[in-house]
């Protein structure tokens, strides 16, 4: 008697326990991406105080760090899997993006990819969706910024080959570049290396009139140091994934005047009313997250919010957290006012419509002394 | 006799197989435009550079092995831990003089502890000296000015021989005896403990490691028209590699210790017996590893400029590599692969662009190769006394 008492009060405080929505986050917070990892974490944070509840149930966030591994992505999407989320959040990266989404998409779990760029990530399946714009449109923009704009004829491309993002922007970048009349060089490298002297003296001979460089900022930081101390005064231009403390910080001076584009900030959104979110989004961040720097607060973070957002306004126009349905609320989701820009994966595979991509400059003193420059923001839409 | 013959005919097939590849590559270098003599002396000067780190790490790897058969894969990490070590010993400085008093009590304590362990100073006289030193030194660096690469340096390579020690003591010295399996496996698990230990303690984030010496000042010169590019690392780094290793090969053959360490290189149990305290030859062996490791770590953070948890990892790989090539347990061996893996990695990428994303992947077929055909390395013989 006392004994089935019992059970039926764990079996009531057991459905109070469950009554909740469960959302993954899988993020790289900690191994090489790990500043950006925590960056769009914070924004997730930011936008659950905002948003804790939906159809009256507590969001609950599941945390989990890949560690910058692909093993490690797979690993979070199984547990997610046997948890029993209704949606994931991230990868940040396409490498570790592409691996969480083929799980995923079998378990028939939506995956928000927070900032992968590869245009393979949504191709995967119907249940997989990203916040950010793709590298066709990225490699597109960067070409001709640097063709038209800078005026280069002769352009170094360096790519890391081992990394589906990188390697898949090198080429969006190299095949516009060569359409538009340009000589490039590819130089390739690796995850983890530090030592670019030899590459460097390739690319020497080819008298390049700017530098394009397509990876991360493990790498990106020794190889802006070594390129300015070999001598080399040309431009750099690299893409969303120098958008990260770790490349001014690890470089130094040297890292001065490096231009990249990447998630565009409320200052380069063109729509006055996103604009308007996104500025409220930003008072609300620095008053949640205490020892967050200026610098800290970068397009990865509006990302991390909108994923988050958009999940739980598909929830709440799904009217239940079936999978299926929440999955359909969001492929039919129109205009959502997000704080990153409008959101309408209405008819794409999965990338919003219209996203923004800003381009920004480095102002480098020291590790210490930085910021970015906004220069200008263009639509994807316009490129279209 | 058979052995002598057997051995100067595989001296003949290396010598032949180098002229080949000497040939080879003045080919290529002849066919490959733009690739002057001042291209040459570049990448000459940063594949020395790039091998003599390895080649340090690798001492640490064969010394270890050379006494105790031990791969000590949490070596890498060493290697991080002195470059962190050297990180904060530079930026931090100068303490408040309470916060390093607090600093020089445990770190010197440790370290004279363990010196003293190390290297049979009992006698109370010597004691007092050496705490002296330590204790004024230690403070003295930590509290009145910013510490510049020398000091941090000698403090980094100083703590981090105390960790490696500390390192054996913990994880290596209660499983002596035991199978060697457990042993490597325990190495491993030392391996991700420190890492995990890292992010902990340090943060998961690249640390940028800029402090503006002399090392990074530009120092280019001319070679006809073409300019070489020059910074004070690539001189200092071969020579203090060559200096450290100098001063090991005269403790090892010229010290009471080094020859107590040769014996139990030798026979660890014969050694014993004839009085050998081999308890303290293997944490002197994890001791001097661990600060060249150190040194290896400070000038390859000075070198390319930034530090983080899990930079240990592939440097690691590399010189064990290195270490296997040239024949693990022999100390020229592990300076030869070091060497030889810098100018793969340097080489391949500016003579073979196009394969410059398999670098790796050549260093590793060496090894495989030299695995199996010359399975006791480039250097080591299976007979001769190791370390």
């Amino acid at each position: 008697m006392r004994k089935s008492l019992l059970l039926a009060v764990l079996v009531i405080l057991g459905s109070f326990a469950f009554a909740q929505v469960k959302i993954g986050v899988n993020l790289e917070l900690s191994g090489r991406f790990a500043a950006i990892g925590n960056q769009t974490l914070n924004g997730i944070k930011v936008a659950h105080m905002q948003m804790p509840k939906v159809l009256g149930q507590d969001v609950q966030l599941v945390i989990c760090d890949d560690e910058t591994t692909r093993e490690g992505s797979i690993a979070c999407a199984q547990r997610f899997v046997n948890e029993g989320v209704v949606g994931v959040l991230g990868a940040i990266s396409s490498s570790m993006s592409i691996p969480a989404a083929e799980v995923l998409q079998d378990a028939g779990i939506i995956m928000i990819s927070t900032s992968s760029t590869n245009p393979q990530t949504t191709q995967i399946g119907e249940y997989i969706f990203r916040m950010a714009y793709t590298d066709d449109f990225q490699g597109k923009l960067a070409a001709a910024y640097v063709i038209k704009d800078l005026g280069a004829k002769r352009v170094a491309v360096f790519r890391q080959i081992d990394d589906d993002y990188s390697y898949g922007l090198a080429g969006f970048f190299d095949a516009t570049a060569k359409k538009l009349g340009a000589k490039t060089l590819i130089q390739d490298f690796v995850a983890n290396t530090v030592d670019f002297t030899a590459q460097l003296n390739n690319i020497r001979g080819f008298k390049p009139d700017a530098i394009y460089y397509s990876g991360f900022c493990a790498e990106g930081a020794p190889f802006m140091k070594q390129l300015r101390e070999q001598g080399f005064t040309q431009q750099v231009i690299g893409a969303d994934a120098s958008d990260d403390p770790q490349c001014p910080e690890g470089a130094g001076a040297a890292f001065d005047g490096w231009i990249f584009t990447g998630f565009a900030t409320p200052n380069l959104i063109p729509d006055p009313e996103a604009k308007k979110r996104a500025e409220a989004f930003k008072a609300k961040y620095f008053a949640a997250i205490k020892d967050a720097k200026p610098g800290d607060f970068n397009g990865f973070v509006l990302a991390g919010a909108d994923s988050y957002n958009v999940l739980v306004a598909a929830i709440k126009k799904a009217g239940t957290t079936d999978i299926k349905a929440v999955r359909d609320a969001l492929a039919n989701m129109e205009h959502y006012p997000g704080v990153s820009g409008d959101i309408t994966y209405k008819g794409t595979d999965g990338t919003p419509k219209d996203r923004t991509i800003g381009f920004y400059q480095y102002k480098v003193k020291s590790a210490s002394d930085w910021n970015k420059i906004e220069l200008f923001g263009k639509s994807t839409a316009e490129v279209q | 006799m058979t052995a002598s013959k057997i051995s100067s005919r595989s001296t003949i097939v290396s010598l032949l197989i180098g002229a080949v590849l000497v040939v080879l590559l003045g080919a290529r270098i002849n066919s490959l435009e733009n690739y002057t003599f001042a291209r040459v002396v570049q990448d000459f000067l940063n594949a020395l550079t790039l091998g003599s780190l390895y080649a340090l790490i690798a001492l640490g790897y064969t010394m270890v092995y050379g006494i105790i058969r031990l791969i000590n894969f949490a070596h890498g990490e060493i290697f991080m831990l002195g470059s962190y070590f050297a990180f904060y010993a530079m930026t931090l400085t100068p303490l408040p003089w309470a916060i390093s008093l607090l600093v020089t009590v445990l770190l010197g304590g440790t370290v004279l502890l363990v010196l003293r362990s190390l290297f049979n100073l009992e006698e109370p006289k010597r004691t007092f000296v050496l705490s002296l030193i330590i204790f004024g030194g230690t403070f003295f660096l930590l509290t009145f000015r910013k510490m510049g690469w020398v000091e941090g340096l000698a403090l980094s390579m100083l703590a981090t021989g105390v960790a490696g020690v500390l390192l054996e003591a913990v994880a290596y010295k209660p499983l002596r005896g035991a199978p060697r399996e457990s042993m490597l496996i325990t190495a491993i698990a030392a391996s991700f403990f420190l890492q995990n230990f890292g992010q902990l303690v340090f943060g998961a984030r690249v640390r940028g490691f800029n402090a503006q010496t002399i090392l990074n000042k530009p120092l280019n010169f001319h070679i006809g028209p073409e300019t070489v590019y020059f910074t004070g690392i690539l001189v200092v780094v071969p020579l203090i590699t060559a200096l450290l290793l100098w001063v090991l090969n005269m403790f090892v053959s010229r010290t009471r210790l080094g020859k107590a360490m040769r014996a139990t290189a030798q026979d660890a149990e014969v050694a014993q017996m004839m009085g050998v305290n081999v308890n303290q030859v293997i944490a002197l062996t994890f001791f001097i590893g661990s600060i060249l490791a150190a040194a290896a770590g400070v000038m390859y953070a000075i070198r390319f400029g930034q530090i983080h948890p899990l930079m240990g990892l592939m440097p690691g790989i590399k010189a064990f590599t290195a270490a296997v090539i040239g024949g693990i347990g022999s100390l020229p061996g592990a300076v030869l692969g070091g060497l030889l893996l810098g100018f793969i990695e340097i080489y391949v990428v500016s003579l073979f662009p196009t394969l410059s994303a398999y670098k790796d992947v050549f260093a590793f077929v060496l090894l495989i190769l030299i695995l199996l055909f010359r399975p006791s390395g480039l250097v080591g013989e299976d007979l001769t006394e190791k370390v």
